[in-house]
């Protein structure tokens, strides 16, 4: 099987998670712009960090056969310096038409101040005019309500629901984000908040249908299996194979596709590993990796 | 040349694609503003195909992808705008360019105003690592011959040497030859030698007229060399070299001479050679 991980930061993880995710069938990925733990505090490391995404990053995925894309935005955390955000709003639109960027993101609320409703409403505007989809953070601290406060905002801004995928939800959120006409993705973490189980309970109850299945790997504690390791889980459990698809490819694929810069072509050509282009001299590549060991433990709890 | 690029567009790209260039440039052209220059310039990608490649009438243009095309055609309507403006926002794409965007940039140097202000980025661009960005500079490009000093020139010189890149390409290869460079070429090659390695027989084209007694030795070498591509390049070498301090190599090589005589072999026919083999196979 392979497997679309629409929401996952490369920049913190090692080319070890490139060749297990690879091996494991991740065809291809989302990197969306976010908070890196340690505060920036000049613009220039955004205008950096948004060219490793389009350049060095995307080539090291390349490296590994595996298709990058990325969410180009400003993070609620960082979007209370309102100095710095203003700056960073300067900066975006340089980016959110290139090739390969599939959305604004992940933007949202994490305390849900004044300052992050104001870049969050700036954002959805500039995704509009864009006509861009919008990768959505939920705060994880109250979060229910701030989940409806965020699709109460987009809507007024005038985003269509259709265009907008709603990122770390749960049993709490996930009723209004379907109902609202929102594409519904789910973070599988390990030890804390979602694990894969509740996730396959989650669609025993809902379905399939604008349900998205991603790993949010970053520099915490986090899976880049976790994508391929849930699939293994909902077969067990009796999910159909069409309905495993369907939220571990072809939704995220769908919902980011209207984007127009992501298709199913883009990898379904490619050759294979392509380790000689472009970065002359810089191969990533060395000895294989144990998937099997990697993949053998698939519950995350 | 905007003409020539639209033109070359028409022929390979659709229509609605062509007919959105021509609406950003008039709209560009008539209200400049930074915002909209940017969504176009990237946009491009959502509306041309990279895969395709252009013909036209102009030979600079001939292979280039529809993305390098269409962008090179926004250019030029930046270029006219006033020198701020222009600085402004050539840097600010730059500086946030993806690949393909960088390569659009270097390929438009050459038609843009105020190219005294672009020199660094040229020689920052030639840093890279990824050899179609140090292509779209060096390669086929007036920029550097007309602007860079010779330090920069020697750098550009002696990395496509080193990462096996078709010289006969680079304008101005003969015109600005020096003796720093002819040296340089030298340690390069008794380098390669000592790790076993080849070094480009084009790159002995640079030391034409700056035949000191080691690279007479060189070139010595090189004419007693099993390998033809070798010896063709030493018999250029010696066929152009007016010290006659190479006099002497003129009997060993008296067949490629003769070639040369009637036409048969010429930097240029040895560079185009080099050029399918590095395709092939990297010479180291
Ligand atoms: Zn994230």
């Amino acid at each position: 099987m392979r497997f679309f991980d629409s929401h996952v930061h490369m920049v913190s993880r090692t080319t070890d998670d490139y060749q297990r995710m690879a091996a494991a069938g991740v065809a291809a990925i989302i990197e969306p712009s976010f908070w890196q733990g340690q505060p920036r505090t000049e613009v220039g490391t955004f205008k950096d960090y948004f060219n490793s995404l389009i350049g060095f990053e995307r080539f090291r995925a390349s490296q590994f056969g595996i298709k990058h894309y990325c969410t180009i935005g400003l993070n609620p955390k960082e979007a209370n310096n309102e100095k710095l955000a203003e700056a960073v709003m300067e900066l975006m639109p340089l980016y959110i038409c290139k090739e390969g960027v599939v959305g604004i993101g992940e933007i949202g609320y994490d305390d849900q101040s004044k300052m992050e409703e104001k870049y969050l409403i700036r954002q959805a505007e500039m995704a509009l005019e864009a006509d861009l989809p919008i990768q959505i953070h939920t705060p994880h601290r109250d979060k229910k309500k701030g989940t409806n406060r965020t699709m109460d905002v987009l809507v007024d801004v005038g985003v269509s629901p259709d265009k907008v995928i709603i990122d770390h939800n749960n049993e709490e959120t996930v009723k209004e984000v379907l109902d609202r006409g929102f594409w519904a993705a789910f973070t599988i973490y390990p030890h804390t908040k979602l694990g894969n189980e509740r996730m396959v309970d989650l669609m025993l109850e809902y379905g399939a249908e604008k349900i998205v299945v991603d790993s949010a790997a970053d520099w915490g504690i986090s899976d880049p299996l976790a994508v391929p390791k849930t699939a293994a889980l909902m077969k067990e459990r009796g999910v159909t194979i069409e309905e495993i698809e369907k939220v571990t490819y072809h939704n995220p694929l769908a919902a980011y596709g209207q984007s127009g810069q992501v298709e199913e072509s883009d990898w379904e050509d490619h050759e294979g590993i392509d380790a000689t282009a472009l970065f002359e001299g810089n191969t990533l590549f060395r000895g294989g990796q144990d998937i099997d060991e990697a993949m053998s433990q698939y519950l995350i709890e | 040349m905007r003409d020539t690029l639209l033109a070359a567009l028409s022929a390979s790209a659709s229509a609605d694609a062509v007919s959105w260039l021509r609406g950003q440039i008039s709209e560009l052209s008539e209200n400049f503003e930074k915002h909209p220059f940017y969504y176009a310039f990237s946009g491009v990608s959502r509306r041309f195909d990279k895969a395709a490649t252009i013909q036209s009438e102009n030979e600079t243009i001939v292979g280039w992808d529809e993305f390098r095309t269409a962008r090179v055609a926004l250019l030029l309507v930046l270029a006219e705008k006033d020198k701020d403006t222009f600085l402004e926002s050539f840097s600010a794409v730059l500086n946030t360019a993806d690949i393909r965007e960088q390569i659009a940039l270097f390929s438009a140097l050459r038609w843009m105003r105020h190219q005294e202000d672009l020199v660094e980025s040229a020689v920052d661009g030639l840093r890279s690592n990824i050899v179609d960005i140090y292509d779209s500079i060096a390669l086929d490009n007036p920029f550097p011959q007309e602007h860079f000093t010779d330090e920069a020139w020697n750098q550009m010189v002696l990395k496509a040497i080193f990462i096996s890149r078709p010289l006969h390409r680079i304008h101005g290869i003969e015109a600005r030859r020096n003796q720093a460079l002819a040296e340089a070429i030298s340690d390069l090659a008794h380098e390669r030698w000592a790790a076993g390695r080849l070094i480009t027989p084009e790159a002995w084209r640079s030391c034409i007229g700056f035949i000191d007694e080691r690279i007479a030795g060189d070139i010595a070498k090189m004419a007693e060399s099993e390998n033809p591509d070798d010896r063709a390049a030493a018999a250029l070498v010696v066929a152009e070299e007016e010290s006659g301090k190479l006099e002497s190599r003129k009997t060993t090589l008296a067949d490629e001479l003769s070639k040369i005589e009637i036409g048969d072999l010429s930097w240029k026919s040895l560079g185009q050679e080099m050029e399918d083999k590095i395709i092939r196979k990297s010479l180291t």
